[in-house]
């Protein structure tokens, strides 16, 4: 078990530069493809803000204070999981051609590409320090955490990851539906709208069932209102993302070795 | 431990076929409720066993689809063997696609580390070794231009550079050098001659023999999944361009077969099955002056006596087949095809530790017995069948109030007959397991008929056959079929009703010799037959049993017989060379059924009677001649097939059958 567990690590360290390369052209071609690079992904989140805070705020003014950063917290994190867990899914089947003719460990593709997804959503807080200025928000202490938040939302997209691109391999409809089924999903989170507008059920439904929640209402509750956030949400937060870690491992592990036959 | 640095274990890789292609979750669950997902196994490597010391260069050569990239893949680990196992010991160089891995959008800087990095280098030995590279590849110029610009040539030489910088322990080349220009080749070629004298081990794929032959000192010949032949590259490859000319040859008059029957012509025989019968009339047909189209289901043609060669064996695929007959004629008919050896069938039987000769016979009864004079021998048979007929008869007349003495013993079933036969002694050791392995079912069970009679020879004389001729061709029996059906035109891999769907009008007449019920889509039920499933293994020894044929007498072994088939011609090839490996068959019967393949026919009175049923529908059928074991519904020796072919072309040819 030992043995097996100190070969699975000295493969990790023997591929760790690989991963740093393939992150690494990750960002690279997402900049270098676009006239704008960088600047276009602290713009486009911007520009979506502004759209849905002109059609948005004044629907929800009551109950929302500062709506442009309560949305853009939302979507931080959302889409960052979003695309993790979406190009995650096609990780495995992307890199078909190079499984077939060398070998690397597999679970390298699907760490590589949550992780640039990861690096990509950190450069693109720009944006949101920029509507943090230009709104005039405090900057409180308590967004120090947003790290952990990060980290968090990373360990969960990482087990979904695996789970979907194990999935993908064998049925390449999964894809859509899983397509289909984040677009329910972005209803059901309370990005752009106050969760306490929902009927008290599904508020409770949002706030067991919806593991986005636990860390879009972190990142408010260190931003906005400059608390640290509660036990219920730090340690729900915990438990989602390493319960499917823990998941996506397995199923991962579980079928890799078939991969190649459907790749 | 071991010097090996690659050792492959009677590796199989196996991949699904069934359903090509189910890679969505509707059809797979729409097929799940209908039951329609399948299973269709295709072993793209058999039980390959390769064993490669550090510093040798091995080359693999074989036809496309042989499973010669699928066993490198194995051995780097991309494929993981579905049976056996593999362990490598040192460091891969994989050069299965130079460039594996090449993003076309980075620049040759970039993707020098990403190819380092995938081939699994740190960053730090990339940067020490990347002038060198760049140097080797030439590509210094265009350094930072994206690699799609690249011509495929340059892509080459940038990965050959970037796999071959480090000194490797393995180096696997699959058919990668065959781009780039001359120059290139050649520095290519310096470059892995460098690698081979510097300790690299290498396995190389090529199509280009002489390169093969050049650059190792071992050769593994594949064929489909199998290994052919593995030995010094002289040898092997010239083995194998033989075969590839002769298949090419066979290639060609395919070629000039199918045109034929794509020509207008209309044949006058059409034979379906080309196995002894079929072949024997083809030939006679064909003497006569006929035109005969020959057809096939299987993708060779032989039929069950069909023999295949594998590691200069010639393999017995569909059951061992001894010739003997005490017909001279037929001896002299068959020794035109090939030259026969001196095969002497002496069969042995194993019963738990005990060794037995057969047929029953004085050696038989003195291991048995300890008895040396055949005067004992019978005596103690004698006693042991009056022994137990008493008791049988005392036993049946007590339950039908009869009196001793008033009626003979009537066996009432198999094991009756066979004790009342030859003793119980025998019965027990020799013929019951055997027997009940045969038919799955307990020999009190069986009806008695089956053995009708049991000789027993009282002489020390092994010979299983009492005819006068008896032998084995030299070089298998697919060579006899072959010549049998020169100037016939044959298709292999065509059904009958797909033959008639495709050229309807193209025959006069019909010889069929497949199974008679599937000819009248058994429209008065399935005739039943006994099959045998055959497990081949190839094995690394030269000897496993010492004869070709053992039976296993006993209940508790699970198969019925072991062929080891290089013993049917004296463990030696076809040159006369010792065969260092060999190759056994165990026999298992199973129980048939519709679908599988058909053995021997079942005379119990059920199947005569459907048999006769079908045998009226046959005679009526016009301008169709059902021949042979499957077409006539019943067991022949190889010379009675002959024979009834003979008899057969005779009264449709009208010609007599001369040597």
């Amino acid at each position: 078990m030992s043995s097996k567990w100190l070969y699975r690590i000295r493969t990790f360290r023997k591929y760790r530069d690989l991963l740093i390369e393939l992150v690494k052209r990750d960002i690279k071609l997402k900049y270098r493809r676009s006239v704008l690079g960088y600047v276009w992904s602290v713009l486009n989140p911007l520009l979506i803000m502004v759209v849905m805070t002109i059609v948005f705020s004044s629907m929800f003014q009551k109950n929302i204070v500062n709506y442009p950063i309560y949305l853009l917290t939302g979507r931080v994190l959302f889409e960052f999981m979003k695309s993790a867990t979406q190009d995650g899914l096609k990780s495995v089947i992307k890199n078909a051609p190079l499984l077939k003719k060398t070998y690397i460990p597999k679970y390298i593709f699907t760490l590589s590409k949550v992780t640039s997804c990861m690096v990509d959503t950190v450069l693109s807080l720009g944006a949101f320090f920029i509507v943090m200025i230009a709104t005039r928000s405090a900057f409180h202490v308590t967004m120090f955490y947003l790290p952990v938040i990060i980290l968090q939302t990373y360990i969960f997209s990482l087990g979904m990851a695996f789970f979907l691109a194990a999935l993908e391999v064998f049925f390449r409809d999964i894809e859509y539906i899983y397509k289909a089924f984040v677009v329910a999903w972005t209803y059901i989170t309370p990005i752009f709208y106050p969760l306490e507008n929902l009927p008290h059920l599904l508020q409770v439904v949002v706030k067991v069932f919806n593991p986005m929640y636990c860390y879009i209402a972190a990142f408010r509750d260190i931003t906005l209102a400059g608390n640290m956030p509660g036990p219920r949400i730090v340690i729900g937060g915990w438990m989602w993302a390493f319960g499917f870690l823990i998941l996506g491992l397995y199923v991962f592990q579980k079928k890799k070795d078939a991969f190649i036959l459907h790749v | 431990m071991s010097e090996n640095i690659i050792d492959v274990n009677h590796v199989s890789i196996r991949f699904n076929l069934g359903n090509i292609k189910v890679d969505n979750l509707k059809e797979f669950t729409i097929r799940k409720i209908k039951h329609e997902l399948s299973f269709q196994e295709f072993l793209a490597l058999k039980d390959v066993d390769l064993h490669i010391r550090r510093g040798e260069s091995w080359g693999l050569i074989g036809t496309n689809g042989s499973g010669k990239s699928t066993l490198l893949k194995t051995i780097t680990g991309i494929l993981k063997p579905y049976k056996g196992s593999v362990s490598v010991r040192g460091k891969i160089a994989p050069m299965i696609e130079l460039g594996a891995g090449f993003d076309q959008e980075l620049t040759a800087r970039e993707n020098i580390f990403l190819n380092g990095a995938v081939l699994g280098h740190s960053k730090k030995f990339m940067k020490e070794h990347f002038d060198d590279i760049v140097e080797f590849a030439e590509l210094e110029r265009f350094l930072d231009s994206p690699i799609k610009n690249y011509s495929s040539g340059m892509k080459a030489r940038l990965g050959f550079a970037v796999a071959t910088m480090v000194d490797p322990e393995i180096l696997i080349c699959d058919e990668v050098l065959s781009v780039g220009d001359a120059n290139f080749k050649k520095r290519c070629n310096v470059r892995m001659q460098e690698m081979l004298s510097g300790g690299t081990t290498l396995l190389y794929v090529s199509h280009d023999i002489p390169s093969v032959i050049k650059l190792c000192d071992h050769v593994l010949w594949l064929d489909k999944g199998d290994v052919v032949m593995q030995g010094d590259p002289e040898t092997v490859c010239k083995a194998y361009l033989e075969r590839q000319e002769k298949v090419y040859s066979f290639a060609s008059k395919k070629r000039e077969d199918e045109a034929m029957i794509n020509s207008g012509k209309k044949f006058d025989y059409l034979v379906v099955g080309t196995g002894l019968f079929g072949s024997v009339f083809a030939s006679e047909a064909r003497k006569a002056g006929k035109s005969v189209v020959a057809i096939d289901k299987r993708d060779h043609v032989g039929g069950n006596i069909y023999t295949g060669k594998k590691d200069g064996i010639d393999v017995h695929k569909y059951g061992a087949h001894i010739f003997h007959t005490s017909d001279k004629k037929v001896w002299e008919y068959v020794n035109q095809f090939a030259e026969f050896n001196q095969y002497i069938n002496s069969p042995v039987a194993r019963y738990k530790d005990e060794l037995y000769n057969l047929p029953f016979n004085m050696n038989t009864f003195s291991r048995m017995w300890g008895l040396y004079a055949p005067e004992e021998v019978q005596r103690k048979i004698e006693e042991q069948k009056r022994e137990y007929v008493g008791e049988r008869l005392l036993g049946q007349q007590a339950s039908a109030g009869t009196l001793p003495g008033e009626i003979g013993f009537v066996p009432q079933n198999l094991e009756e007959q066979a004790i009342s036969l030859a003793g119980r002694d025998i019965y027990e050791k020799l013929i019951k397991g055997y027997t009940e392995k045969q038919w799955g079912r307990p020999c009190a069970e069986l009806p008695a008929f089956i053995i009708r009679r049991l000789p027993l020879r009282f002489t020390y004389d092994n010979n299983y056959f009492n005819d006068r001729y008896q032998g084995i061709p030299i070089g298998g029996y697919t060579q006899i079929i072959e010549k049998m059906l020169s100037g016939v035109a044959v298709q292999t891999g065509m059904d009958y009703k797909e033959f008639l769907r495709r050229y309807p009008d193209k025959f006069k007449k019909v010889v069929f010799t497949g199974p008679v019920d599937e000819y009248f889509d058994y429209r008065l039920g399935h005739l039943q037959y006994r099959t045998v499933r055959f497990e081949t293994e190839e094995l690394d020894m030269p000897n496993f049993q010492g004869n070709a044929v053992v039976n296993y007498t006993d209940r508790e072994v699970p198969w019925t017989r072991i062929i080891e088939h290089k013993w049917f011609e004296f463990g030696k090839d076809i040159e006369g060379h010792d065969i260092p490996k060999t190759i056994i068959s165990r026999e298992y019967s199973t129980e048939w059924k519709p679908g599988m393949e058909p053995y021997y026919p079942v005379n119990d009175d059920r199947n005569s009677e459907l048999y006769r049923e079908y045998a009226k529908l046959a005679e009526k059928e016009e301008n169709v001649i059902f021949g042979g074991r499957l077409g006539t519904y019943k067991y022949y020796n190889m010379d009675q097939v002959i024979l009834q072919a003979w008899e057969m072309a005779e009264k449709e040819l009208k010609t007599r059958i001369v040597l």
